[in-house]
C-alpha cells in the first residue's frame, strides 16, 4: 500500500503540492461526488493559495498533507453552503463522517483506493487518448493548463478546450469514480498503461517544448506507473515491466545532453553518469516482470532497454538479442519507429551497408517527418563515406527540429561530414 | 540591538493562474528567506493576518464607529508581519530587503519597535 510519510522522498517533497493534488482531488470526489470534480479542483487550488500566504508565517504544520485537506474540504464546504446545496440540516454532517483520522492506515488504503479510482476515470475509453492524457495530466498528474499547453505545444486555451470537452464527455457518459469488476480490469488498465506510456515519450522523446516540464512528465509517468505496480488491484507482470522500461529509460536522462547543451548520443554517454538508483528499482521491476507467462510488448521494450543499459560498453552490448526482440515486436504490430530502431541493430550486426538497403527498402511514407528517421539515414551515409549525400540527410534532420540540443548535434555532424 | 518590523502591505494577488508547482515554488522562497535569518539567529517571529475579514474602529466626538474594511476601499491591505532583531536600521534595511513579498507586488513597511524599558 501507499505510505504517506515514512517513505517521502525529497523529491516528492519538492514537488509536494503538485503530487498530494491528485491525492485531495480523489479523496474529496468520493466525499462529495464526481460530479463535482470543478469545484473540488477549484478547492484544492485554494488551499494551496492559503498555504502559500500561511506557511511562510507559521511553518509547516506537523501533517501538510492533512492541512492541504482539511482546507480544501472546508472550501468545498463552504461553497456547496453558499450554492444552498447544503441547508445546514446535518446532510454535511454525514457527507465528512469518514473524514477525521486523516492519517490512520485503513486511511491510506482507502485513500490509494480513491487515486486508483480517479485514474481509471480519466482514463476512461469513452475519450480519445489525447483527452485522455490532457486529463490524467491535469488531475492526477497535478500540472497546470499552461503546463499541459507547454509540454504539447498548444495554445493554453486549445488544451483546456480538450479537458473541458473530456470531462463533458464523462459526465454524458455517467462516468463514475469506481473500481473496474476484476474481470475486465485488464481491459481498462489497457488505455491506463497506454496513457503513461505516451506521457514518457512525449517527456522523453527529442523534440521541442520546456526541458523543465519534459523531465516532469517522464518522473510522473514513472511515479505513476509504480503506483499501479504497488496496487493490488492494478500489481502485474506488465505493469512492471512498463515500470522497467520507464526506469531503465530514465536513468539516462540527466547523461543525454552535455554541460554545452548537446545532444549525447548513446554510444557516447558517460554509463558512469546513469542514476544507479533508478537501475537498481528497473532491476527490481524487471524480475517482477516475469513471474506471468505474458509477454507484451512492454516486456520486450524493457528488455531492450535492461540490454541497453546493463551493457558495460556500447560495444559491447548484445546487438544480436536486442535484434531479437525488435523482431518479437514487429511480429506483434508492426511499427516503422520499431522497423528503424530493427534496422539500427541490424546495422551494428551486418554493417553500414545493408542496413541502409534495409532502410531505403522500408516504407518510410509515415517517418518522412520524424528527425530520427533522416539522422539514422546519414549515419549510415557517413560510414560508408557518401559524404554528399550525409549532409542532405542532416539538413533535412536540421529542418524538422527546433530542439536546440539537436540542432547543435547535427551542426557538429555536419562540420565533420564535410571537414573528411 | 533592536527589533525590527516588517509590516508586509500587499495587493491581493490573483495567484489562480498560478500552477501548484509555482505556488509551491513561491512558498518555498519564503520559507528559505525566513530559515535564513532564523540561521543568522535575527528572527523574532511572524504572523499572517487572515485575509476574508476586518473591520475599522474610529472613536469620533465619544462614538465608536464600526466599519467594514480595510478592503472595501483600500487596494493595499496589511497582510502579516515579521519581526527580525538587527544592529540597526541599515542592517535590518538589509535583511528586509531580501524579502520575496518585494518579489511578489508587496510592499514593505520597516520599523524600528520601540524598547519597552
Amino acid at each position: 500500500m501507499i505510505q504517506i510519510s515514512e517513505t517521502e522522498t525529497q523529491e516528492s517533497i519538492d514537488h509536494l503540492f503538485r503530487h498530494h493534488a491528485w491525492q485531495m482531488v480523489s479523496v474529496l470526489c468520493r466525499i462529495f461526488g464526481f460530479d463535482k470534480l470543478d469545484l473540488v479542483e477549484d478547492a484544492v487550488q485554494d488551499a494551496q493559495i492559503a498555504a502559500l500566504k500561511k506557511w511562510p508565517f507559521s511553518g509547516f504544520p506537523d501533517n501538510p498533507r492533512a492541512w492541504l485537506t482539511e482546507v480544501a474540504k472546508n472550501r468545498v464546504l463552504d461553497q456547496l453552503r453558499r450554492e444552498k446545496k447544503l441547508d445546514g440540516t446535518g446532510d454535511e454532517d454525514n457527507l465528512i463522517a469518514d473524514f477525521t483520522d486523516y492519517s490512520s492506515l485503513y486511511f491510506l488504503n482507502e485513500i490509494s483506493d480513491d487515486q486508483l479510482r480517479m485514474i481509471f476515470a480519466c482514463c476512461h475509453p469513452a475519450n480519445a487518448p489525447d483527452a485522455q492524457v490532457a486529463l490524467t495530466l491535469k488531475i492526477v498528474g497535478g500540472f497546470s493548463i499552461a503546463e499541459i499547453a507547454g509540454a504539447y505545444l498548444s495554445s493554453e486555451a486549445a488544451a483546456a478546450k480538450i479537458i473541458t470537452r473530456a470531462k463533458k464527455k464523462l459526465r454524458k457518459n455517467g462516468v463514475r469514480l469506481e473500481m473496474p469488476q476484476p474481470s475486465e480490469t485488464g481491459e481498462r488498465l489497457a488505455p491506463v498503461l497506454k496513457v503513461l506510456y505516451l506521457i514518457f515519450n512525449e517527456g522523453y522523446a527529442a523534440s521541442t517544448g520546456d526541458e523543465l516540464i519534459r523531465t516532469d512528465l517522464c518522473f510522473e509517468a514513472i511515479r505513476l506507473c509504480e503506483f499501479l505496480s504497488k496496487h493490488p488491484v492494478t500489481a502485474s507482470p506488465k505493469v512492471h515491466a512498463l515500470a522497467a522500461l520507464f526506469l531503465f529509460q530514465g536513468s539516462r536522462l540527466a547523461s543525454r545532453v552535455d554541460q554545452a547543451g548537446e545532444l549525447v548520443l548513446l554510444a557516447d554517454q558517460d554509463r558512469k553518469s546513469w542514476d544507479k538508483e533508478m537501475i537498481g528499482r528497473a532491476l527490481k521491476h524487471f524480475r517482477l516482470s516475469a513471474s506471468g507467462g505474458e509477454l507484451s510488448d512492454f516486456h520486450l521494450e524493457a528488455e531492450i532497454a535492461a540490454l541497453h543499459t546493463l551493457a558495460g560498453t556500447y560495444k559491447t552490448t548484445d546487438w544480436p538479442r536486442i535484434l531479437k526482440c525488435y523482431e518479437n515486436l514487429q511480429k506483434h504490430s508492426f511499427s516503422p519507429v520499431v522497423e528503424l530502431n530493427r534496422i539500427v541493430a541490424l546495422g551494428k550486426i551486418n554493417g553500414p551497408k545493408n542496413a541502409l538497403a534495409q532502410l531505403e527498402q522500408m516504407d518510410a511514407s509515415n517517418l518522412q517527418n520524424y528527425t530520427l528517421f533522416h539522422i539514422i539515414r546519414a549515419q549510415f551515409l557517413s560510414d560508408l563515406g557518401e559524404a554528399g549525400s550525409a549532409l542532405e540527410s542532416y539538413k533535412t534532420a536540421m529542418s524538422l527540429t527546433q530542439n536546440e540540443a539537436i540542432l547543435k548535434f547535427l551542426r557538429k555532424k555536419s562540420r565533420r561530414v564535410t571537414s573528411v | 540591538m533592536a527589533n525590527y518590523m516588517l509590516l508586509l502591505h500587499e495587493q491581493p494577488t490573483d495567484y489562480s493562474k498560478y500552477s501548484a508547482e509555482q505556488i509551491q515554488a513561491v512558498m518555498s522562497e519564503y520559507t528559505a528567506w525566513s530559515r535564513k535569518v532564523e540561521a543568522e539567529g535575527k528572527y523574532v517571529g511572524g504572523q499572517k493576518l487572515k485575509d476574508d475579514f476586518g473591520k475599522h474602529i474610529s472613536g469620533i466626538n465619544g462614538t465608536l464607529r464600526v466599519t467594514d474594511g480595510p478592503y472595501t476601499e483600500a487596494k493595499e491591505v496589511i497582510g502579516g508581519y515579521f519581526a527580525i532583531r538587527a544592529e540597526n536600521y541599515a542592517e535590518a534595511l538589509e535583511t528586509a530587503k531580501g524579502c520575496p513579498h518585494l518579489k511578489y507586488g508587496g510592499r514593505i513597511e520597516l520599523r524600528e519597535i520601540e524598547p519597552t524599558s
